[in-house]
């Protein structure tokens, strides 16, 4: 990144939970089991559920879901903002995570409401560097 | 395998103790612990004896630590550590090795210095993703109660009496963090933390240190004490693999180790005239009613509203202690706390937040916020008077 390109550093707060490309939409990276094709994310070193070594691949998908359950936090911890909303999601692809909302002030939010991925903010660090990961957008039903 | 009785326990006030150092506060309940037994200090050295202490955050060792201030080194202690749950897994470790025999008589330990300048939540599970994202405890509890209100209606008012009724207990006793009563308005206008749960909704973050005394057969009859209080059944779980945590509308491993307890201690809900339940937030509470048998799922706000939970109040008694929600919560001093409020709730020695007819007895503790499991630990124990 040249000096110009930006004041603030961004850093992910994991190396190995999403990838970003200036084409196309973010996607989250997880592991995808051979054998019985359950998804995992964050991955997995092995299997968890069948206890098995060996049999999880990579896998990249889109990171959409739905919203199960949400609340606004008032005062989040030093660094984050504040308020924040945390969401519980069941991502299409299988797995369930707990995650920050995106772009969800101005927006009813309801149960079972359709989610996609966004790379955010997550907090910020005392010299303003700000560590992103995954957050969810609640997508409102075209009128 | 002998019977466990619960001999001596001690406790110090919860609350913030800027000025005593944490194992300063464990001593001052182990030295009360052992007096209240009537066992000699030096009986822990003469006969098969064994220590556990619990706590999250206060360092190696602790249990050495703390009981070399009262001259008791060389026995076999263990360091225990399950998040909120710590403390009543030093009690069940404990417990454990008395029932084989492997020692007569144990301490078990709890302690916890958590105040700090300015307050604020716990320190999150080192490493963990989902608390590392946000995910604070009160955040975790606030989507259980919107779940729980989706699917069955419960009410904010509902969840605002658990308050209500845990602070007019603690009010009730002088070793509580809050001593004062709260109203529901107070409750629900209080400043929001985590919608729904307002600041009245959580429980204090506390400092503070809890001890029990147990012993075997053999060491009540060779120390010639009189049984009063016998430990019938621990069951101590871990959560399993969930999608969402510990967001959910009930607690699976509260309902497991519950189970697995009235199983060996040959109880049913029914039997339970009190139980002391871990409920560092409202709905919390609500839930565990469902989870541990006093009524049925779903049925947890119409418990806490037709006041059944209350001291006196004809079904349960729910925390006459105050709860962690009055008397604060030490996370390693929580579920020894526990203990001794049942001891002397059991002993009919609680004063004026004594339950009527105090037989039967069950203390609940869950702990740790660990992403893809719904907890860490969830630990059950049951005790009768003799």
């Amino acid at each position: 990144m040249s000096e110009t390109a930006s004041e603030i550093a961004r850093v992910p707060i994991r190396p190995d939970l999403f990838v970003e490309e200036s084409a196309g939409p973010p996607r989250l990276v997880g592991s995808r089991c051979r054998v019985t094709g359950q998804v995992f994310f964050p991955a997995e070193v092995m299997n968890p559920v069948t206890m098995t070594e060996g049999t999880l691949e990579r896998h990249e998908f889109d990171g959409a879901g739905k919203l199960v359950a949400w609340t606004v936090i008032a005062r989040g911890l030093p660094g984050f903002d504040s308020p924040y909303a945390l969401g519980t999601i069941a991502l299409d692809a299988g797995p369930g995570f707990i995650g920050q909302l995106h772009d969800w002030q101005d927006k009813t939010l309801r149960p079972g409401m359709p989610v996609r991925l966004a790379i955010g903010r997550i907090k910020s660090e005392k010299d303003g560097t700000e560590v992103v990961g995954p957050k969810f957008v609640p997508v409102e039903a075209q009128a | 395998m002998t019977r466990v009785y619960v001999v001596g326990t001690g406790m110090t006030t919860f609350g913030p103790q800027p000025d005593v150092e944490v194992h300063e506060l464990a001593r001052r309940a182990v030295w009360e612990a052992i007096a209240s037994s009537g066992v000699a200090p030096a009986e822990f050295k003469q006969r098969p004896s064994v220590a556990f202490a619990g706590h999250a955050y206060q360092g190696p060792c602790f249990a050495q630590k703390s009981l070399m201030k009262i001259g008791l080194q060389g026995i076999p202690m263990f360091n225990v550590e399950n998040a909120c749950a710590s403390g009543s897994s030093a009690v069940i470790g404990a417990a454990a090795m008395v029932r084989s025999g492997e020692a007569e008589i144990a301490i078990a330990l709890g302690a916890e210095k958590l105040t700090r300048p300015g307050g604020g939540f716990l320190p999150i599970v080192a490493g963990d993703l989902e608390s590392a994202m946000g995910r604070v405890m009160p955040a975790a509890f606030a989507m259980q109660a919107q779940l729980h209100m989706q699917r069955y209606g419960t009410t904010r008012e509902q969840m605002a009496l658990v308050a209500v009724k845990n602070r007019r207990n603690g009010a009730l006793n002088p070793r509580c963090h809050f001593k004062e009563e709260v109203t529901a308005e107070q409750v629900l206008s209080s400043p929001s933390i985590a919608q729904p749960l307002t600041r009245l909704s959580c429980c204090p973050v506390s400092d503070g240190a809890a001890a029990v005394i147990l012993a075997s057969e053999s060491a009540v009859r060779a120390l010639g004490l009189t049984p009063r209080v016998e430990l019938v059944a621990t069951a101590l779980v871990s959560g399993e693999r969930t999608p969402y945590g510990i967001v959910d509308d009930k607690s699976e491993m509260s309902v497991r180790a519950a189970k697995i307890a009235y199983e060996r201690a040959g109880l049913g809900p029914a039997d339970v005239d009190l139980c002391e339940l871990h409920d560092p937030f409202t709905i919390a509470e609500i839930i565990h009613y469902e989870d541990l048998g006093f009524c049925r799922p779903g049925e947890g706000g119409a418990y806490i509203e037709k006041g059944l939970s209350a001291i006196g109040g004809g079904g349960v008694a729910v925390s006459p202690s105050g709860g962690l929600m009055s008397k604060g919560h030490p996370l390693g001093a929580t579920g020894v706390a526990q203990v001794a409020e049942m001891f002397w709730q059991l002993l009919g020695e609680a004063g004026s937040r004594q339950v009527p007819r105090a037989r039967v007895g069950l203390t609940h503790t869950v702990g740790g916020g660990v992403t893809k499991l719904e907890a860490g630990a969830s630990a059950v124990m049951i005790l009768k008077a003799v």
